[in-house]
This record gives structure tokens, sequence and C-alpha cells, in this order.
């Protein structure tokens, strides 16, 4: 069967989906990245490779993701798009009337605005880590729950307990005291989702006009709890698609289709053997050419350099002689 | 020949061409420190006060860097107001006691003060005292200052013709043009020339613009007159002379059909930028605008994402223009 591969490479998760011709999914994967975006990448696509147990007609390939560039080297990708682009046009392939989409994962969150099925703006928080998963996890682990019960307990609550939402530190230390002043878990749960969501609408979505039909989508939409706040605070409903964790790569694979579709050109997948046989490496160095020191990155796969990047002049990119890194 | 060294930040941007024809006039040498690197950064950090902005702690880094070198004098005037009515940010006034108060080994410094809103003379009066430094003959000053402000004007009209301030300069001073970039996008770029056209400090934010395939408008190609007036129509004047000047050209542009989109890059501790963007954000309603701030610890990756994101967009919308208009029976 023939495949479009869509890969999101985030510095917490590493995403891989496969689509078919008719852009229905077909296999999705999730890994942790765990600082390894290298490593995540060949094992994601090793992992595709035994799951589906034939040989996959790789059609072509997207990658985003901040890892994108990487998985370009890899892979050999065909549309190299940012995470904005990539989640709207996955979100306007299930849903084309969407106006408002709201994205949590790991590390960042987004928010996008869309018309007739265009972005018309869209902010991103790279910064303050208070709401993104790696917060929430901190918080479940710290209370002694595992994460996949955090949603359904805040739930059971009838009377979220205001919880000051300004950062995540202040969160932390207004949760310890809530406790101490013995407030039952659930109410305080649902209170740091309320926290969390007015946080995230003051910071990202500031000024922006939010309007239905709106959906949740990135890793952290798989808590009831923060859904259940969205739709409290703006009062409309909010819909969670089916595959909210894996959009960004679903967009990817889309865009990728698109691109050769329009085109009519042949996929620059480099084939199983390229990515699986060989030893990939990503060294920095710091470049003394001049007094910019910039830190550049070098990617290896065996003895070969296949790319360099964070050289201001490209003098080390351009010593390889091949395509720019857009 | 006596040499006077000039550090490559904040007014350089708007005024070298003056100073430096001026100064040449009389006979001295002007020494500009180097173009900002990571290392003028980091000597910038070390050397500045934490509470600045961005841009003068890189020019810190600069005074730096010049003080290797032998001079007679460092040339670090503090600019009040060049207009009337108007002013430069407070942080600029207390730049050059910043300075005396951080190094040890200082040249004599030239920090006078150039405060309009005292006296529509004073830059002329100022520089004139600067000139009888080099010479007694007030004729001399007189011309060498007439002659930096015609060269300035030359300098601007390059820069009008689509080039950065930064680039202007260097053609000015006799560098080849560069050649021109292919575009199918036009997006106004507004920001304060000393953190905008600096290369390191915005991480050269319009280069990358360009490599995308953007052709780059700046407020230095709009006429001085229109962004007044355009600036003239917000219901409370605005006196700081680079907040009006970037307020204004965000209206002009938001009139002109040939710009696909807005982008103004602010300063994280830049406390009139915290509002300008604001403002600007509120009021262009008919074209995409983005906020970008900028500072030390600002990292290339999300940068680039955030310009690739826009440029989609636009390019996007524009091909969802050009599908609705054609006829749906065809
Ligand atoms: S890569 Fe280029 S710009 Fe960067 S330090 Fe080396 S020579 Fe300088
Ligand atoms: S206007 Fe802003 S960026 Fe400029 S000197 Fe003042 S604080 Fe710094």
């Amino acid at each position: 069967m023939s495949y479009y591969l869509g890969v999101d490479i985030g510095s917490v998760s590493s995403n891989f989906v496969l689509i078919d011709e008719k852009q229905q999914l077909q296999e999705k994967l999730y890994l942790r990245t765990e600082g390894n975006p290298v490593r995540a990448i060949k094992n994601g696509y090793k992992e595709l490779l035994e799951k589906r147990r034939e040989k996959l007609d790789i059609k072509g390939i997207g990658a985003t993701g901040s890892g994108r560039h990487l998985a370009d080297i890899i892979l050999g990708a065909d549309v190299v798009k940012n995470e904005i682009t990539a989640h709207a046009v996955a979100a306007s392939w299930f849903y084309p009337e969407v106006r408002t989409i709201i994205e949590i994962g790991g590390q960042d969150s987004k928010i996008i605005l869309l018309q007739g099925g265009v972005v018309s703006d869209f902010a991103m928080n790279t910064v303050c880590a208070a709401g993104t998963g790696s917060f929430l996890d901190q918080q479940a682990s710290r209370l002694n729950m595992s994460i996949y019960d955090f949603g359904p307990t805040a739930l059971k609550s009838k009377q979220a307990v205001r919880i000051a939402g300004r950062c995540g530190v202040f969160a932390e230390s207004d949760m310890i005291h809530k406790q101490q002043m013995g407030y039952p878990i659930e109410d305080i749960l649902m209170g740091l989702c309320e926290a969390l969501v007015r946080n995230y609408l003051n910071n990202v979505g500031k000024g922006k006009k939010i309007e239905a039909p709106i959906i949740f989508q990135g890793g952290v939409a798989a808590n009831a709890g923060l859904k259940k706040a969205f739709e409290k605070i703006l009062q409309t409903p909010i819909m969670i698609p089916p595959h909210y964790d894996v959009m960004g790569a679903i967009g990817a694979a889309i865009l990728a289709r698109e691109y050769i579709e329009d085109q009519g050109v042949n996929t620059a997948f480099k084939g199983d053997s390229f990515i699986i046989e060989g030893q990939f490496k990503s060294s920095s160095f710091e470049c003394k050419g001049c007094p910019n020191l910039c830190e550049v990155v070098c990617i290896k796969r065996e003895q070969e350099i296949l790319a360099y990047w964070g050289d201001r002049c490209q003098k080390w990119e351009s010593s390889l002689g091949h395509k720019e890194v857009g | 020949m006596k040499t006077v060294g000039m550090p490559r930040g904040l007014f350089y941007y708007y005024y070298y061409p003056w100073y430096k024809t001026f100064f040449n006039d009389l006979g001295a040498r002007v020494i500009l420190s180097s173009p900002t690197t990571r290392i003028t950064v980091d000597q910038g950090i070390n050397m500045a006060v934490d509470e600045t902005c961005f841009p003068i702690k890189v020019y810190f880094g600069h005074v730096q860097e010049l003080c290797q070198y032998d001079l007679d004098y460092l040339f670090v005037p503090r600019i009040v107001s060049v207009e009337a009515r108007s002013y430069i940010c407070p942080k600029f006034m207390g730049v050059p006691d910043m300075i005396r108060a951080s190094f040890s080994d200082l040249p004599p410094l030239i920090d006078i003060t150039i405060d309009i809103s005292r006296s529509p003379r004073d830059f002329q009066e100022e520089l004139y005292k600067t000139g009888r430094l080099f010479t007694k003959s007030r004729r001399r000053i007189k011309a060498a200052y007439e002659h930096g402000r015609e060269e300035l004007k030359y300098c601007q009209a390059i820069a009008a013709q689509g080039y950065t301030m930064a680039e202007a300069i260097d053609i000015w001073e006799g560098q080849e043009e560069k050649g021109s970039w292919n575009s199918d996008l036009c997006i106004g770029v507004l920001g304060h020339g000393y953190s905008l056209y600096d290369q390191t400090i915005s991480l050269d934010i319009i280069g990358r613009l360009r490599k995308m395939g953007c052709r780059v408008l700046l407020p230095e190609a709009l006429p001085g007159e229109r962004v007044e007036e355009e600036a003239s129509t917000m219901p409370k004047r605005i006196f700081w002379t680079l907040g009006r000047k970037m307020v204004g050209s965000a209206f002009i542009m938001e009139k002109k059909p040939e710009i696909d989109g807005i982008i103004y890059v602010a300063c994280f501790a830049c406390g009139p930028d915290s509002f300008i963007g604001e403002i600007i954000e509120r009021k262009i309603e008919n074209k995409p605008y983005m906020l970008l701030v900028i500072d030390e610890h600002t990292g290339e990756g999300g940068l680039n994402t955030r310009l690739e994101a826009f440029c989609d967009m636009l390019r996007r919308k524009r091909r969802q223009k050009i599908e609705d208009n054609l006829p749906a029976y065809g």
C-alpha cells in the first residue's frame, strides 16, 4: 500500500503518522524524544516498519516540529513546515469550518485563528511552561497520581477552588497552600485547570477574538478537566479531534501529499536502508572563524557529513554544496 | 591626526553619516567599532546594568571594543530629543553617565547633550561646541556641519530604495549595492533601527524574511511628512519620537495595497515598545500583524517558526483570494 508519512519532532514527543492516498489515517505512533531527536526519528521509523509488517511504499514525507530539519536530513522530506501551518492544515481537514485552534503540547502552547480554512492570526508561547504537558506531568507526580487520572479526578469536582495561575511557580505554591487547608483534591485539580485556562487565554490568546467552532488539540487535550475548564470559561462547547495528539504529524503528511500531487514529482525519501542501517550522529562545535563564535551543529551518517547548521555566514553549510535548509 | 571612536549602536543607525562627515571635515579620523558579534553582546551584558534594554547593553559592548584603541575622544552623545515636543526614550539620557560609571580607562568622552525640545538650534550648537575641539575656525565647523547634513540626506535616500539603514550606510561608505531579492510577498517591518538593523540583535529578521521570498518595506522608505500626518490621527500625541514614527508608518503600511502583512519587532525590556506595539496591534485591523518581542534569550528556532508561519499564512490567504475570485461556473 502507498502512504504519506508525516513526522512531528518536538522537544518532548516525536510523532509519526501514515496516511493513505485518500488522506485516511492508517497508523500513528507516539514516542518520547528524550532529548535525542536523532534517535527518536530513527527509532520511530523502525517501529513503524515493525508495526506495519510490510514494505512501506512511501510516496512522500512531510516534517514539522522543532526537529523538522533534522527529520529532513535523516528521512528525506518533501515538505518541511512550521508547526502552525501543519496544525492548521490538519484541523481544517477534519473540521473545515474551524475558527479557533487551541493547541497545547508538552512544552509550548499556541492559538491559531482561521477564516475559510486559512490561518488569519496566530500566537505561540514558548517561554512560560505553565499549563503545558510537562507542567501537568510534574503536578500529577507531586500529587502522587498518574497523569491519566488527573482529568477524570478533576471532573468529579463540584466546586473548583480558585488557584492563582499567573505563572507555574505561583500556581504550584498556591496549590500546596490549598491542599494544606484541606480542600478536596478534585476541587484543587479543577481549580488548577481553570487557572491554566485563564493563564492561556491571557497570555497566548491575548486580544484575540476566539470564535466557534473551537477545537482543542495537542497532547494536553487528553485531559478532560482542561476541556471542561475551557468550555466553562469560554461558554462554548469544544471539540477534540480523534487524533488530537498527532495533529501536527497529520498536517505534515497532508502537506506532503498536496505537494507531491501538485508538482507531480517523486519523493525525496531516503529509503529504509539509509535510515536503518546507518549510524547517525549529531555533534556541535564552536566555530572560531570570526567573533560570532557560532554554535555549529553537524549531522553525520557514519563518516559522511550530511548537514551543518547554526553558522551565520553559512560557510559550513555551503561547504557541503547542496540544497539550503529552509 | 586626532581619532574619534564611535560605537556602532543606538543612534549610529540614524546619524552616522552626519557625524562621520563632520569629524572627517574637521580633520579627525573616525574609528567605528565592528559589527555586533556574540562577543560584543557578551561584553555588553557584562558591563551594563541589568535593568537596561538589550540595545543599550550591546552599545556597552561596542564601547568596550573601542576602549582597546588609542583614541583621543570617544563620541557618546546624550540624546534627549531630536525634534520639537518629542523625546527619545529616558534610558538614552543616562547612557554617557552609565558608561562613565562602568568603565575605568576611558578616553575623554564627547558627551554633548542633544535636546531639540530645549531649542531647535540645540543640535547645531552642541556640534559646534564639539567642533571647537578640532579647529578654531567657525566657518570650517559650519561647513562641516552642513556637509554632514547633506551626506545624511543622501544616505537616507539610499535607504529609501529598500535598504536597511545599516546597508545604506555601507553603500554610502562605498560598498557595492546588494543585488535584488526574489520576492512574491511584501512585508512592512517596523522597529527601532538600532535593534532591527543590527543583524545580531534582531537575529537578522530582515535577512531571514528576504530569504523566505519577502520584499521588506521599512519606515525609512516612507515620506516623513506622511508618517507624521498619519501619526497625528491618534487622539493623543505620542511624544516618543521613534514610537510616533512607528505608529505613523504602520498606518501608512496598512493602507498600501501592495503590502501583505506587517511585523513589529519590539525589545523585551523596552518601555515605549510595550505600549506602542499594542497600540498598533489594536489599530491595524485590515492587515495581518505580528508582534515579535526579542531579547538576548530569543532563540533562532522559535523566531524562524513564527516568520515562516506568517509567510505561509499570507501566501495561503492570497491563493484563497484568487480562488474565490474565479467564476464558479467556468
Ligand atoms: S560560522 Fe561563520 S559567522 Fe559563525 S563564527 Fe564561523 S566564520 Fe563566523
Ligand atoms: S526605546 Fe526601548 S529599546 Fe530603545 S533605548 Fe529605550 S528602552 Fe531601549
